[in-house]
């Protein structure tokens, strides 16, 4: 199970479909404006969930399927954890995969901790821990085992 | 409230469920969702400055009516018009909410704003729902 908040701060459900991305963006954009948050950490947080939705909309359902995009934002003392999850099958490789396979990489690489799994209910999930002091170090995923062991990056 | 109302989901058509915990993030995040779902759908400005008032007035005022500690809205749009649920209040708490939004010399602003607004009974608790919407033209 991921280690999932319990009781988020922001919560998002929206169908999984590109153009709901923007507002997922700028949902966050209020949030680091609202609560004061550090520029470059809220383009780093924007950046990591936009990756991590955009995974949604292209990874997690069959082209002829919609399905919902959830994702819950919460905070506690000076981080911010941002869960980004879907019912779709989870993440498996996948040969003719579009993307670049850049997508986990790079938000591996901003943030503080991430996790890919499942949770409770078997929805797939991506756990992404931002610390709101500073950026995390570009290129050193701090949670072993996760983005760079993951198949098929997408 | 039930247990799907108690949670932000998504629904079959392009809707935006949100859910805040009551505090800083109420009036920015509402405001900012609501502003591209209407940027999105392509509308006049004068009309996104109005709904704009309108979730100005609702985070000011529906904190102090929420049942649980949080407030969960539900944003839907199209070519007509938008749909803005706010959830759950207390009993009575969407009338109170808008009556709390009235501004002296210009009256009640969701009265005036909106094209039409109703209250929605929970199904399970003593729970109400604001529902408003807002024509386009």
């Amino acid at each position: 199970m991921m280690p999932g908040p319990t009781t988020p701060n922001m919560e998002l459900a929206l169908p999984a479909r590109a153009e709901n991305i923007a507002i997922v963006r700028h949902a966050f954009g209020a949030l680091g404006e609202a609560l004061a948050i550090d520029e470059e950490v809220v383009s780093d947080i924007r950046l990591a969930v936009t990756e991590a939705c955009t995974n949604v909309v292209v990874h997690a359902y069959p082209d002829d399927q919609e399905g919902p995009l959830e994702v819950l934002a919460t905070l506690t003392d000076d981080e911010l954890t941002v869960l980004v999850r879907d019912e779709g099958p989870g993440i498996v490789p996948r040969p003719d995969s579009p993307g670049l396979g850049l997508g986990l990489p790079l938000i591996a690489s901003l943030t503080e901790g991430m996790q890919l799994g499942h949770g409770e209910d078997g929805r797939t999930e991506v756990c992404m821990i931002f610390s709101l002091t500073g950026s995390a170090v570009a290129g050193e995923p701090t949670a072993p085992g996760d983005a760079f062991a993951a198949p098929d990056l997408p | 409230m039930s247990e799907t109302e108690g949670k932000a989901q998504a629904t079959k058509e392009n809707a935006v469920s949100l859910r805040l915990a009551i505090g800083p993030l109420v009036g920015p995040v509402l405001c900012r969702v609501v502003s591209m779902v209407l940027a999105r759908a392509d509308w006049p400005l004068d009309r996104l400055d109005d709904a704009l008032l309108i979730c100005d007035a609702i985070a000011a005022h529906a904190p102090a009516h929420a049942n649980d500690g949080r407030l969960a809205f539900t944003v839907t749009s199209d070519s007509r018009g938008l749909e803005l649920q706010v959830g759950a209040l207390a009993e009575h708490g969407a009338r109170a909410l808008v009556a709390d939004a009235t501004l002296p010399g210009v009256g009640n602003v969701l009265e005036q704003m909106s094209h039409e607004l109703h209250v929605v009974a929970g199904e399970d608790e003593p729970t109400e729902k604001l529902v408003l919407t807002l024509s386009r033209d």
